[in-house]
């Protein structure tokens, strides 16, 4: 849990996460975990059994890495991200 | 001369969508860049180790063999949009002679790919270097020990999946809220790798539509060898997971000049079972069945690539133990048929994959 503390304690770096989906327009943490985790289900466990969570700069390589090889989509991405380092 | 009443090539359906897809990339690949970042880390990512290591015994027609394998993956992300990435493959395939006591054979290597990702745009990735050819799901996406539920290769692994060294642009982008669609396009040249590993001229895409409502993907292939035969391959492939079952299906069909044929695989975990629900949790039940049909190369050309020499036809059972994350014990029994003689495969083993992280977590 500490490990996700800089994805939500700066307000700005938060918004930044917000701003890139432009289907949830609500700032609501919640919502934003139940769809990154609705994205998780339907993505990560499609090619290979989904991973457990890895540390939040850990996780946004292997993001990086799934987003290019797996051609999922950059909003996708950004919820899985997310979820992944709540 | 062409006649003026030649049936459409395309559907009308696909004829009006087509041009609506093109549209719709071109719109994206030149749209500007948006004020926040672009890419989907907001996190600041470090460079990673991964990859398989592999430890599989097994007896083909009678003959005990020991296949290990070590495939270490580099990922260096570098600033907002870019990655390097790069997969080597190590593999010793030994075998005990008669009479003796160790196993002894040689070790393979191999540089899988070595490539540079940018990430340009929400919808579009360029990258550049050795990759590894996306022609149906198999190579690209399912090879790894760790992901494949069953080990033994398909019988049609080999075709247009030479490695590729060239450029490529791929992506994936919302086309309704029912559906994303994902593409790659690939150009390569020849060149030679490691250990003499020659890559192919020859220029390719793959495109896919992905349903997130019932997770079925559907998708197809092309790929144009652009020396010897400037033949053409096509592939088709489908992967679907039920949301109703913990049932996994894949497949792919393929048509080419080196041959044709198909295979089809369902993983089973057995989650549902009523009894020692714990194991039966880890536990995954898989079959797949095959064909292979001979294409226009002699029996000795397709061998040397990898193909079978005759038409073959293949059923494989396994069962998976997931031990714990990345990693998993694996048996498998297939049997192979073709005028060249029918053998049974038996495969045992683990496959792990390892993740170290290479970098400091706190950065603030
Ligand atoms: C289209 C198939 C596909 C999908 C979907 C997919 N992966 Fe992967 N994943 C792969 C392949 C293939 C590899 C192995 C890469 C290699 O060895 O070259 C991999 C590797 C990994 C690894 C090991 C480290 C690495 O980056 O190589 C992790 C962790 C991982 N995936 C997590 C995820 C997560 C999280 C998601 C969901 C966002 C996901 N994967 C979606 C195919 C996929």
């Amino acid at each position: 849990m500490a490990l996700s503390l800089p994805v939500l304690a700066g307000s700005s770096n938060r918004k930044e996460v917000l701003a890139g989906l432009p289907v949830v327009h609500s700032t609501d943490v919640d919502t934003m975990r139940t769809q990154g985790e609705q994205r998780f289900r339907t993505n990560c466990g499609r090619c290979h059994a989904a991973p457990q969570k890895f540390p939040p700069r850990a996780m946004a390589t292997v993001l990086r890495h799934m987003r290019v090889r797996a051609t999922i989509t950059d909003q996708d991405m950004r919820l899985v991200l997310f979820y992944m380092t709540q | 001369m062409p006649c003026q009443y030649e049936k459409p090539r395309f559907p009308r359906r696909w004829r009006t969508l087509l041009p609506r897809l093109v549209g719709l990339l071109l719109l994206q690949f030149f749209s500007p860049a948006r004020g926040h970042t672009q890419t989907a880390a907001q996190e600041k990512p470090v460079p990673i180790l991964s990859g398989t290591v592999g430890v599989l015994p097994g007896i083909t027609a009678g003959q005990t063999l020991l296949d290990v394998q070590f495939n270490p993956v580099l990922l260096v992300p570098l600033g907002e949009r870019w990655l390097l990435e790069s997969r080597g493959e190590f593999e010793g395939e030994f075998q005990r002679a008669p009479g003796a006591r160790s196993f002894g054979g040689p070790v393979n290597k191999h540089l899988d790919y070595l490539q540079a990702d940018y990430i340009a745009n929400p919808y579009l990735t360029v990258t550049a270097g050795r990759f590894l050819t996306p022609f149906g799901i198999f190579n690209e996406r399912l090879y790894p020990m760790w992901i494949r539920a069953l080990q033994p290769d398909p019988l049609i692994l080999r075709i247009a999946t030479a490695t590729s060294d060239g450029a490529m642009l791929r992506g994936g982008f919302p086309v309704s809220v029912r559906a994303t669609f994902n593409y790659a396009a690939y150009v390569s040249v020849p060149s030679v790798g490691l250990e003499g590993v020659e890559s192919e001229r020859h220029v390719g895409g793959r495109a896919g539509f992905f349903f997130p409502g019932p997770r079925l993907e559907v998708g197809g292939s092309w790929q144009k060898a652009l020396q010897d035969t400037r033949k053409n391959s096509v592939g088709l492939h489908v992967a679907w997971q039920p949301r109703e079952v913990p049932l996994s299906l894949h497949s792919e069909f393929v048509r080419s000049d080196q041959g044709s044929g198909y295979w089809i695989e369902g993983a089973y975990r057995l989650s549902q079972a009523r009894f020692w629900e714990k194991a039966m949790r880890r536990t995954e039940v898989v079959a797949r069945g095959q064909q292979y049909f001979g294409g226009n190369l002699g029996a000795d050309a397709a061998q040397s690539l990898g193909l079978p020499g005759v038409n073959t036809r293949e059923a494989d059972f396994g069962m998976n133990y997931f031990l714990k994350d990345g990693l998993k014990s694996v048996v498998s029994y297939g049997r192979q048929f073709s005028s060249a003689g029918n053998f049974n495969q038996w495969t045992f083993g683990i496959a792990y994959r390892f993740l170290i992280p290479l970098g400091r977590e706190s950065h603030q």
